[in-house]
């Protein structure tokens, strides 16, 4: 009896089993006389949904190549390729927001569209693209990375907190940093004695933003030389640290930007927390949401603006731009079919509805004027007023963090220091520190220089 | 039994055992032999390995000098485990002792204690962000009462059990915090121990007039001594070897300023984030040989503290 039993159990199992084969060999078909272009990217939700629709409208459209997304945790992602690469087996394209272009393009890991594309039609991307969506991707003069989605970073603000305090209606654009200051200093609220509400708050992982705000540089390309003790940055790092000295390091840790304890990461400017905050494009989405959700229960509607950040009166530049990048990784089996979807995604080659349709379905920033002055977008930006000044400062000089191999962990380490700085109450020198992260990022760079590029070491194929 | 059968048997075991054989080869020999080689290599995955020497030892020791990457890496490392592995057997200790006891509703109370260790990491990360979050946590909610600034836990650099700054619980503290949530594996260990305790030991304490402060220190303790050993050493792995739960509430980077930075997230961050390969490795076996010594220094000191059976070995 108890053998019968198992048996028909186990029958049963490999006809699930039998099934479930079936399904998936039904799912990955490939249609006929299609060459297949496996695409690894992070988006989940309804980002996801967003990808699978502009997959499924560049497969409609082709009859040679078939993309097919696979979408997977952004924590391990690089671990993955890398494996990838190395077993020889990568996918054909990957999406990508770390600082990490230049590295990879040194180390040999991703192709350079040169490499893969006409030249022609490198060209037409690097016209096609906006400055800073190209800054992106360029290193050693070479494509090697293509932006799919800008991320722009502005100063939200609270109308009705900030016009109260000013007791005048919100200025369109802030002069300088001290006017920042003053609003800020404002809008600060203490309860009991306790801090309530902040006015502004610099956010640790933000001096890559207001050092090139402030006129400087973190890395001088010309003699490939750190620069992360140049003045002005270490004007504007003495500048945030202005607010822990007002603040105190305990307010300045407890009221984070990136703060867990609100509920589904409630963005702090809604939950009143801050007047102003510091934050890029997305936020648009959660603004309008609760918007739309006080409308829903006849509650007043707080209004909402945006600044671009300060940086005429220093003379310096429009903020820190990054972003979502294709890239191309070696030992791909279709890049070519991979630069289609490319050209496809960015809207060049008569593509500019597509894109158009997929940047307002995402709330993404194009990364090319035509795209975002095409009629499709400037409908959706009528309706977005918010969102539309963010595709305004898209096309200011807003600089990225440095191509340079090793930038991912210069990013880090700038953070890093920041937050040492503006979590602890001890007075320290900044120049010195910031002498210090130099020096160290020096070594670091010039480490991974030695050994000889990827361009050097296959020389002789 | 013919030579032919005998052969077939000897052969016959071999193949029974070569499955394990296969994986200890591929996933545990390769790649300890591996990680030695790239040790002295500079190696990015991506190209082929070369050799530095021993370059990377340098740096570790100058790391270790200068108090930064390895070296600041250590430190959090060190300091996690010798708060948090005295403080977890203390707790274990004393609820496997209190858990002992004879009342009604023990086994109930040994499922309470023990059930947090089921929580997977995940889920009880994120649950710990929540409690210790410095502004709305229910930790900080309670500590209120106490202190005029609360800790900041996972926000704050500061160490609670240093003399810089004396019970300002920053991120470590946190950690520990979690660490000793899961101490329920533990308890469950000292408390089949105390089940084993010989309760004559108890009675003739008795007669000779001991409390029971007197019967913990002379005999609990010492009965217990090799599990004490043996979770000793179980808590230094487990701290060196900790990451999911690091990993989650430092969002992958060690934040704030590197304050959460164990050894094992560095070591991943070096390997696969800065593909320095070759160092990671280094790192790695610097601290294969430390833990070595740890475990050999413990080893060596446990002839005078732990008792098998009332004997000391």
């Amino acid at each position: 009896m108890f053998q019968r039993i198992m048996l028909a159990m186990l029958l049963i199992l490999a006809g699930i089993v039998a099934v479930w084969g079936a399904t998936i060999s039904l799912t990955n078909e490939l249609p006929a006389d299609r060459e297949e272009v496996v695409f690894w990217h992070f988006w989940s939700g309804p980002d996801g949904e967003i990808v699978d629709e502009v997959v499924t409208r560049f497969n409609q459209s082709q009859d040679m190549y078939y993309v097919r997304a696979v979408s997977m945790p952004g924590n391990n992602f690089d671990m993955k390729l890398f494996l990838s690469i190395t077993g020889g087996a990568p996918p054909d394209l990957i999406n990508q927001d770390d600082p990490i272009v230049a590295d990879w393009a040194f180390r040999g890991a991703i192709y350079s569209m040169e490499e893969i594309a006409p030249p022609g039609e490198v060209e037409q991307m690097k016209s096609w693209l906006l400055p800073s969506a190209l800054s992106l991707g360029e290193y050693n003069d070479r494509l090697f990375a293509v932006c799919n989605g800008l991320d722009i970073r502005a100063l939200y603000f609270n109308r009705e907190l900030v016009e109260q305090a000013l007791a005048e209606v919100a200025p369109v654009e802030l002069e300088s940093v001290e006017q920042l200051d003053r609003i800020a200093e404002l809008c600060t609220k203490y309860t009991e004695g306790e801090l309530s509400q902040i006015g502004y708050l610099p956010d640790p992982r933000r001096l890559w933003a207001w050092g090139p705000v402030f006129g400087g540089d973190f890395y001088d390309e010309q003699t490939g030389q750190v620069t992360a003790n140049d003045e002005s940055i270490v004007k504007a790092l003495d500048w945030m640290t202005g607010y822990r000295k007002r603040l105190g390091a305990n307010a300045v840790a407890t009221y984070r930007q990136n703060d867990q304890s609100l509920p589904n990461k409630m963005f702090p400017l809604l939950a009143q927390r801050y007047a102003v905050i510091l934050d890029g494009q997305w936020r648009v989405r959660d603004i309008e949401a609760a918007q739309q959700a006080s409308r829903a229960e006849d509650q007043p509607v707080t209004p909402y603006g945006v600044w671009p950040l300060p940086s005429k009166s220093r003379r310096g530049k429009a903020g820190w731009v990054n972003g979502n990048v294709f890239l191309v990784p070696r030992h791909a089996k279709n890049p070519k079919g991979a630069w289609e979807f490319i050209k496809f995604w960015t809207g060049m080659e008569g593509h500019e509805k597509d894109a158009a349709k997929l940047c307002a379905a995402g709330g993404w920033i194009p990364v090319s004027k035509q795209v975002a002055e095409s009629e499709e977008f400037q409908t959706y930006l009528n309706a977005h007023p918010l969102f539309a000044r963010f595709v305004e400062f898209a096309a200011t000089d807003q600089v990225p963090t440095p191509l340079v191999p090793g930038a991912n962990r210069y990013y880090r380490e700038v953070n890093n220091l920041v937050q040492r700085v503006l979590y602890d109450d001890k007075v320290v020198d900044l120049t010195a520190e910031l002498s210090a992260l130099d020096q160290m990022m020096q070594e670091h760079i010039d480490r991974i220089h030695q050994r000889p590029s990827f361009a050097e070491d296959h020389a002789d194929e | 039994m013919s030579a032919r059968s005998k052969r077939m048997h000897r052969w016959s075991g071999w193949l029974f055992v070569s499955p394990w054989l296969l994986g200890l080869a591929l996933l545990f020999v390769y790649p300890f032999v591996a990680s030695l080689i790239w040790s002295f290599t500079e190696y990015d995955l991506l190209t082929s390995p070369r050799f530095v020497g021993i370059d990377h030892y340098e740096r570790i020791v100058r790391e270790i000098i200068q108090g930064k990457g390895f070296g600041k890496a250590l430190w959090n490392t060190f300091y996690y485990a010798a708060v948090s592995i005295p403080l977890s057997i203390m707790l274990a200790i004393g609820l496997a002792v209190m858990l002992n006891w004879k009342v009604r509703g023990q086994a109930f109370f040994r499922t309470l204690f023990y059930l947090p260790s089921m929580v997977p990491m995940v889920a009880s990360s994120i649950l710990w962000l929540w409690l210790l979050d410095p502004r709305d946590g229910m930790v900080n909610g309670l500590l209120g009462f106490v202190y005029e600034t609360p800790p900041l836990w996972f926000q704050g650099i500061q160490e609670g059990m240093s003399f810089s700054s004396p019970l300002q619980f920053g991120s470590k503290d946190g950690l520990t915090l979690m660490s000793l949530w899961g101490v329920g594996n533990f308890m469950l260990i000292y408390l089949a121990a105390l089940g084993d305790v010989d309760a004559s030991l108890y009675q003739a304490a008795e007669l000779d007039g001991a409390g029971w402060l007197r019967k913990f220190r002379y005999i609990t303790l010492p009965m217990l001594s090799p599990i004490i050993f043996f979770n000793l050493i179980l808590g230094i792995i487990q701290s060196v070897q900790a990451f999911t739960q690091v990993y989650i509430v430092s969002e992958g980077t060690g934040q704030p300023a590197e304050a959460s930075l164990l050894i094992s997230l560095q070591l991943f961050l070096t390997a696969f984030r800065d593909l320095e390969m070759g160092y990671a490795s280094a790192i790695a076996w610097v601290l294969f040989v430390v833990l070595a010594l740890a475990t050999w220094g413990l080893f060596r000191s446990s002839r005078n503290w732990v008792h098998y059976r009332g004997v000391r070995m």
